[in-house]
């Protein structure tokens, strides 16, 4: 089971578009990563290089200690050598042969015994429980089926990785929650490194230990998911992982020992941050509040609800206080009428400090509101 | 310098880069050289034309530029051929669109009778050979003045009809323009059947009237596909060489494929082939016309929409008649025309329509000596039929397996590395065989690989070079055909193969020939079919040597031997119809599926 680092990966097609531009990660044994960002990042680019698929432009890629690919050497792996699986967005099932043929087709390639291929399907077809389909074509199967084949073919050799391109972008919504339990109780049981490359922040959230999250070919941060989600290592980060995602708010700050007055416009606060930071005298801010963090109390600022969505397990406020408007979370069974007046505020110190220039977060820290 | 030595290490390791290179060089061999060549042969002195030039042959000279262009002699030889092909051709357009187009709505949206017969039979023509029509015409229509004999409508009726109607200019745009209505019909009828009925319903609901819908809705739509059908049919026109040659030759009217061939057969190869590259820069605009024109307006194409309920409209009182016209019509371009030619392959004189002037002599008689139609023996009989028909049938299948095989090979290297300047420079060069004018084609193979080139001998009257001109003409149908395939088809099937470490022979015959079996046949099935019913592409090319059916039907037609190249003729269409069918019968594969690739 092993490391893959990859050193100063860069990938270019044709002239001037670069899709991934020098990216550095090393992916642990054992580690489940989700590649996440939006479309067109470079993500699937990258998943491609590490299977081979793809030939970078520059720089290396080691499996443990065994460079699989280097330009300078002249080294490039093919993929079969790499021993990696690699799951498919559409799945690509060979439409003309059978359940069976599709998970025995590379084992028979790689020079299994017939008897030993026979076991292997057997096992990995009741792991997938599939068993009662093996003598149906692809065309036959319903998408949720098609893609425990797609899986089963590509565990079915053992490989040490398993690449996974967006796979459960074609399912419906309940299929996908039970795709993604069944894949990290794969995880847990195969013991194999996971690559998984997705679009959904909330599927990288809840499936992976560890979320590279890039944006136009650039490794922006690289973390396990609650701390990308807590401690955003910039604007683009805290506004891609979140949903209802985090309200930003513009603001003028004048330092005042430890602590920071913030202008807002509509509203004046205190940020303290949670550890020492060097801040100049006086600088333009964003204020990133993540919506579960806008209090609903007694006491507070005044706002106006704009809409409110009752989903069941929680609520969903838009409050407008005065030109700011906020997106909040009440958790429980509650509504709120429209245009109706309440008062809100904040506790605990989950609130960050991003720099408005260079959109780098500064630091966590709490909140007062002084008027 | 290693960093450089590597990525070419990498960029050969892909089988298709290897490919697009083999295609880059051979293809550069056999389409672009040639092209070169043809234009270094308007300059210079052929074998043929050293009393005419008085100059050592091979030498420069302008003779041929000078006498086309600026002598007594232009008005014949390029004026005039030159506007009676654009004649026929843009009239060929109207009769196609009228007739293909109006079968096409009669089938789609009127409840006209016997559907189902009339659209089998109506497709006829685009599976027989160019000329059958023109023959049948002939058959039907000629005239003792010029050819000796009445034909069939004469001893029906006893009216003899003028010359303009039986030859000449009238008759090659009426055969012209039908053979190719089924061009228009499949094109036209295809969106006409697709079309959302919704689209029509939207404009009852705003209470339009019907004849308004017609021409403010339907026409709009069906208007891309008859601008592709008149593209496709003025190509076909302007390259059409059988018919003009069996209907015009006749009076002396000449277009400029028929010129072509008189120059490169007589005495002026040199004027033949600045003909030759006149057609292409033709067909070079037109085919730029056609990008321009439906490139950007293609989108309309796909305005269809699987609907279930089509307004159908009630032809009332007319349902009968109209029927019936059609019927007639249907049938005067599918049985009628055979059964001239077993008719007129029957008769012992020809012109004399009379059971007792029947015989077989010219089926199965024996060669009789002397120097008439008599020292031939019957065709079923006659040993050159025999030879020419294996010949045929040799080099169809060479042709088809050359450019099935290959075309299917590029169709899957361009895809794979679409958006690169090698894949988009082989897909043109695939596709420029296409643009030439099968006549125009065969004349530049005919300046390149006469002489002995390189390694290459000479192939003047070799199988050799009838296979090799077969398999590039040819190519493009094929080739586009594994483009659109392949498009079809997510690299992602394949690189689950290459994941597995399935080699890339394997991966081709194990994944992706299996999934893409019928698009593959019906690329080897066109080019077959085409080949065989092929004239223009080859009649210059040919010598005793390497006769095909279908240059023996224009000897025999030549010679004034009705009766065997009628007999020939059949033949010929026996052969295609029953491979076309057996081929459709096995696999499913369509040649019908093919229109306007």
């Amino acid at each position: 089971m092993p490391n893959i680092k990859l050193v100063n990966i860069t990938k270019q097609f044709g002239k001037g578009s670069l899709a991934v531009d020098n990216l550095n990660m090393e992916i642990r044994n054992n580690e489940f990563v989700s590649l996440l960002g939006p479309s067109g990042c470079g993500k699937t680019t990258t998943l491609r290089m590490i299977a081979g698929l793809e030939t970078p432009t520059e720089g290396e890629i080691y499996f443990d200690d065994v460079c699989v690919f280097s330009d300078e050497k002249g080294i490039n792996l093919s993929p079969d050598k790499r021993n990696i699986g690699f799951l498919f967005q559409n799945y690509a099932l060979w439409p003309h042969m059978t359940v069976r043929k599709n998970i025995s087709f590379g084992l028979e390639n790689m020079k299994w015994s017939k008897e030993d291929i026979e076991k292997r399907v057997d096992e990995i077809c009741q792991t997938m429980r599939i068993e009662e389909y093996k003598d149906r074509y692809p065309a036959e199967l319903s998408g949720g089926q098609q893609q425990r084949v797609a899986i089963a073919r590509t565990l079915a050799p053992n490989p040490n990785v398993l690449l996974m391109d967006e796979p459960l972008s074609n399912l419906d919504a309940k299929l996908r929650n039970d795709m993604r339990a069944e894949l990290k109780r794969l995880h847990l049981n195969t013991g194999s490194t996971f690559v998984y490359v997705t679009h959904d922040q909330s599927e990288a959230m809840t499936l992976s230990t560890k979320v590279a999250l890039i944006k136009e070919g650039v490794l922006q941060q690289y973390c396990p998911p609650l701390e990308l989600y807590g401690e955003p290592a910039n604007i683009f980060c805290a506004d891609f992982m979140g949903n209802p995602s985090m309200n930003f708010v513009d603001c003028r700050g004048v330092k005042k020992g430890d602590k920071i007055l913030l202008d807002c416009k509509s509203f004046k606060c205190e940020f303290t941050p949670n550890d020492k930071i060097e801040v100049p005298e006086e600088n333009e801010y964003v204020l990133g509040i993540r919506p579960e963090f806008v209090n609903i109390t007694d006491k507070g600022l005044k706002a106006t609800v704009i809409s409110s969505l009752p989903s069941g397990m929680e609520t969903t406020l838009s409050l407008a206080i005065g030109d700011v408007n906020l997106s909040a979370v009440v958790f429980g069974s509650v509504d709120f009428a429209m245009d109706s007046e309440v008062t809100c505020n904040f506790s605990g110190d989950r609130y960050v400090l991003f720099d408005k220039a260079s959109t780098k977060m500064l630091s966590l820290g709490s909140l007062k509101v002084t008027d | 310098m290693k960093k450089r030595w590597n990525k070419i290490k990498t960029f050969f390791s892909k089988p298709y880069n290897v490919l697009l290179v083999l295609f880059l060089v051979v293809l550069s061999f056999l389409v672009v050289i040639p092209l070169i060549s043809i234009i270094r042969d308007t300059f210079i002195v052929h074998s043929s034309e050293k009393s005419r030039v008085h100059q050592a042959v091979g030498t420069f000279t302008t003779y041929h530029w000078n006498r086309l262009f600026n002598s007594e002699f232009s008005k014949s030889l390029l004026w005039d051929p030159l506007r009676n092909s654009l004649v026929t051709s843009i009239w060929s357009c109207v009769v196609s669109i009228f007739v293909g187009g109006s079968f096409a709505w009669l089938v789609s949206r009127s409840d006209m009778r016997w559907k189902k017969l009339l659209t089998k039979l109506f497709i006829f023509p685009y599976i027989m050979p160019s000329w059958t029509l023109a023959l049948a015409w002939k058959n039907f229509f000629k005239n003792i003045d010029v050819t000796g004999s009445n034909g069939i409508f004469y001893s029906l009726t006893g009216i003899q009809v003028p010359t303009w109607f039986a030859y000449g200019e009238f008759p090659i745009i009426v055969v012209t323009g039908m053979h190719y209505a089924p061009f228009a019909y499949i094109l036209i009828g295809g969106i006409l059947h697709n079309m959302d009925a919704n689209l029509e319903e939207a404009a009852v609901i705003l209470k339009t009237n019907r004849l308004r819908m017609f021409f403010r809705i339907t026409i709009p739509i069906v208007m891309p596909a008859v601008l592709s059908t008149i593209i496709l049919v003025f190509s076909g026109a302007m390259a059409s060489f059988a018919t003009p040659q069996f209907l015009g030759l006749p009076v002396r009217y000449y277009v400029l494929t028929t010129e072509l061939y008189a120059s490169i057969n007589g005495t002026n190869p040199g004027v033949g082939y600045i003909l030759a590259m006149l057609m292409i820069a033709i067909s070079v605009v037109i085919m730029f016309i056609n990008q321009k024109m439906i490139g950007n307006r293609k989108s309309y194409a796909t305005v269809t929409g699987k609907s279930a309920n089509i307004s159908i409209f009630h032809l009332g009182v007319w349902r009968t008649p109209i029927s019936l016209i059609a019927f007639a019509v249907v049938m005067c371009m599918s049985v009628i025309p055979l059964v001239t030619f077993a008719l007129e392959s029957l008769l012992s004189y020809t012109g004399v329509y009379d059971f007792s002037n029947l015989t077989l002599s010219f089926w199965i008689g024996q060669a009789q000596g002397h120097d008439t139609w008599q020292s031939e023996s019957g065709i079923l009989r006659n040993a050159e039929v025999y030879r020419t028909l294996w010949n045929s049938i040799k080099l169809s299948f060479t042709c088809s397996l050359g450019a099935g095989t290959l075309g299917f090979l590029a169709g899957y290297c361009i895809v794979r590395r679409r958006g690169s300047l090698l894949s988009k420079t082989v897909e043109n060069l695939t596709f420029i065989p296409y643009l030439i004018p099968s006549m125009a084609f065969s004349a530049i193979y005919l300046s390149m690989f006469a002489t002995k080139r390189g390694i290459i001998p000479s192939l003047y009257g070799s199988f050799a070079i009838l296979a090799l001109i077969g398999t590039i003409k040819y190519l493009p149908m094929a080739s586009r055909s594994g483009v659109n395939s392949m498009l079809q088809l997510s690299p992602e099937i394949e690189e689950a193969g290459i994941i597995m470490g399935v080699p890339w022979v394997k991966r081709m015959t194990r994944i992706i020939v299996p999934i893409e079996k019928t698009t593959i046949v019906s690329g080897y099935l066109l080019p077959f079919i085409s080949a065989m019913r092929e004239l223009s592409l080859f009649v210059i090319l040919v010598t005793a040597n390497n006769r095909v059916l279908t240059t023996l039907l224009l000897f025999y037609d030549e010679k004034g031997y009705t009766q065997f190249s009628n007999a020939v003729n059949l033949l010929i269409i026996i052969v295609v119809l029953f491979i076309n069918f057996t081929v459709e019968r096995l696999t499913g594969a369509s040649i019908e599926k093919g229109v306007g690739g």
